[in-house]
């Protein structure tokens, strides 16, 4: 474990100086498409928080991502000369409390009423969303224009796309090494034990509702600054932001990246985003390959690319890797 | 106040099955209490209204002068009463050390820090091998419990059950599937781990039960048939009738 830990301490240090020193080697639109990942990645380490370490399968991710992305976008329609920090504040906020509200409503529910209900509030979302036009702007979307960062009397430009990406690379970076960080908190382990064996956890003094709700809530955070960021990156949104579409695009990024370590789906983003827009330059039907690829993904290899890459030691040293499993769980094997 | 726990009244049906028709006992405070009767007698339905798991028809519970009826799992075990299963009731993919620490945090109360990470709480730790060495588990800390032998694994269970450091604890069965002389070790170890504790034990080994226990509490069908010293219980003639039998003269 000690191991393992200290891999991800310098697959953190790797990540961060490859992302510093990407814009130097990378086309701008290519830049803007690993501003694109990495907030995509939040939104996907924060599902798979859901997924992967408490066993909830949710379909109702984009409500979370929608109200992030909205948020951000209303607040710097309606309230001129917001900071952007207030701004995605707000955005955060704003995912909270619907988070609790949610969250509160969907206390006792596990399994497939979990699943079911999160998609009836996620369509909920959608519908008032396309209705409600005269804040969300329905079906035209809302138009925006990022603003600047100002630290006292220094201005930072954030027009630019180099600028927003390192914006990007810290801000949602730090929130990414946060939830890598959560998973050893007391809270972390809390709901994988609860995803383990519920009813023993109750019998320790744990109130596994409560726990539940704090995970959802706090995953429900993160999408939504994720979402803010999206709205800020396109400065441009639409109902897609918070449409049903957005969730299975969550799920499959995390499936595809492997739902069984905290990392999987990070790379799941990275190449979903690739192969999405690499697809979509060549076809409209893209979505129908993606679909293909997910289907092949769950027959063939549940675990992931991640599955994969951590069989290749195994490989190498002319082991067959472990049986796949159904989800990698044990302290040793989740990073 | 020595009654840590008084169990008065209490009837427990399932849509009209009557499991417990007015069972009432008390348990003094660190009094080693059995809890013997018949398969089907309701044995671990009163575990498990005790601790929480499901509520009584009706009747009440007191716990140290306390009314608990109606508190669910979680409170009790934060009031002190823990309790074991009668089948393997652990974290099976993860560590031993883990599997106890879980309950050792929760009495420290690091149950929901999204800062706080148990790996660095040394006092935690301790406390965690402390246990795990009391019930002679410390060679296999950082194994996964599937891989734990059978008695390892009732070892952790019992482990788990006093992780919390409760004052009142419910052993439910520790010797299922054990042979005889596992069995005889197993209440020797239990027997010391729970020194200075309230225990309250299910076992079917009738020596076992005579040799351990202050106490002893005959279910019948649903209710207490009779409850005292085990002298008093041997020397019974409706125990005798209805569970001893004449062997166990």
């Amino acid at each position: 474990m000690i191991f393992q830990k200290k891999a991800s301490h310098f697959v953190i240090a790797v990540l961060f100086l490859v992302g510093g020193l990407a814009p130097f080697a990378l086309r701008q639109y290519q830049v803007a498409m690993l501003t694109e990942i990495i907030f995509f990645a939040l939104y996907a380490v924060s599902y798979n928080l859901l997924l992967g370490y408490a066993g909830l399968l949710s379909f109702g991710h984009a409500m979370f991502f929608g109200t992030g992305a909205f948020t951000a976008a209303v607040a710097l329609v309606c309230i001129p000369g917001i900071s952007i920090w207030s701004d995605i504040f707000l955005a955060v906020l704003m995912a909270i409390l619907v988070g609790l509200v949610v969250g509160s409503l969907l206390l006792r529910t596990k399994g497939a009423y979990f699943a079911l209900l999160t998609l009836a509030f996620n369509s909920l979302f959608y519908v008032v969303a396309t209705k409600w036009s005269s804040v969300t702007g329905g079906d035209d979307g809302l138009s925006i224009t990022r603003p600047n960062i100002s630290i006292g009397s220094i201005t930072i430009q954030l027009a630019g796309i180099t600028s927003f990406y390192y914006f990007t690379l810290v801000i949602i970076g730090m929130a990414i090494v946060f939830c890598w960080y959560f998973t050893h908190t007391a809270m972390g382990r809390t709901v994988l034990l609860i995803r383990e064996n519920e009813e023993r956890m109750n019998f320790l003094g744990y109130n596994t509702h409560i726990s539940r709700l704090l995970l959802f809530v706090f995953t429900g955070a993160a999408a939504g600054l994720a979402g803010a960021f999206y709205s800020l990156h396109f400065q441009f949104v639409s109902i897609s932001a918070i449409s049903v579409d957005m969730t299975t695009t969550v799920l499959l990024m995390a499936f595809v990246g492997g739902t069984g370590t905290f990392w999987g789906p990070i790379l799941g983003t990275f190449v979903y985003i690739i192969v999405q827009s690499y697809l979509s330059d060549l076809t409209d039907h893209w979505p129908l390959f993606m679909g293909l690829i997910f289907v092949f993904m769950v027959l063939v290899m549940p675990g992931g690319l991640s599955q994969i890459i951590q069989k290749i030691p195994g490989v190498f040293s002319g082991k067959s890797g472990d049986e796949p499993g159904d989800r990698v769980v044990t302290e040793e094997t989740i990073l | 106040m020595t009654d840590c726990l008084e169990i008065i009244d209490v009837y427990k049906d399932y849509s009209g099955l009557a499991v417990l028709s007015g069972v009432q006992f008390t348990v003094k405070r660190k009094e080693r209490h059995a809890v013997i009767g018949p398969n089907g007698a309701g044995k671990t339905t009163l575990f498990n209204i005790i601790s929480g798991k499901f509520r009584a028809s009706s009747g009440t519970i007191r716990f140290k002068g306390q009314d608990i009826s109606r508190k669910s799992a979680y409170a009790l075990n934060r009031l002190g009463i823990s309790r074991s299963f009668q089948i393997t009731n652990v974290f099976q993919e993860l560590s031993v050390f883990e599997n106890i620490r879980s309950g050792v945090r929760s009495r420290y109360g690091l149950r929901y820090h999204f800062l706080r990470k148990p790996d660095s709480n040394a006092r935690i730790n301790e406390r965690t091998a402390a246990i795990a060495e009391n019930l002679g588990l410390k060679d296999v800390l950082h194994v996964p419990v599937s891989a734990l032998s059978y008695g390892q694994q009732r070892a952790l269970e019992i482990g788990i059950a006093l992780s919390t450091d409760p004052d009142l604890i419910l052993l439910d069965e520790p010797t299922a599937g054990m042979t005889r002389e596992e069995t005889v070790q197993a209440i020797e170890t239990i027997d010391r781990v729970t020194a200075g504790l309230t225990l309250i034990i299910i076992e079917h080994d009738m020596d076992v039960v005579f040799s351990l226990a202050d106490t002893i509490s005959v279910l019948h069908y649903g209710k207490i048939l009779i409850s005292g010293a085990p002298d008093i219980i041997r020397s019974d003639q409706r125990v005798k009738d209805a569970y001893l039998g004449e062997d166990h003269l």
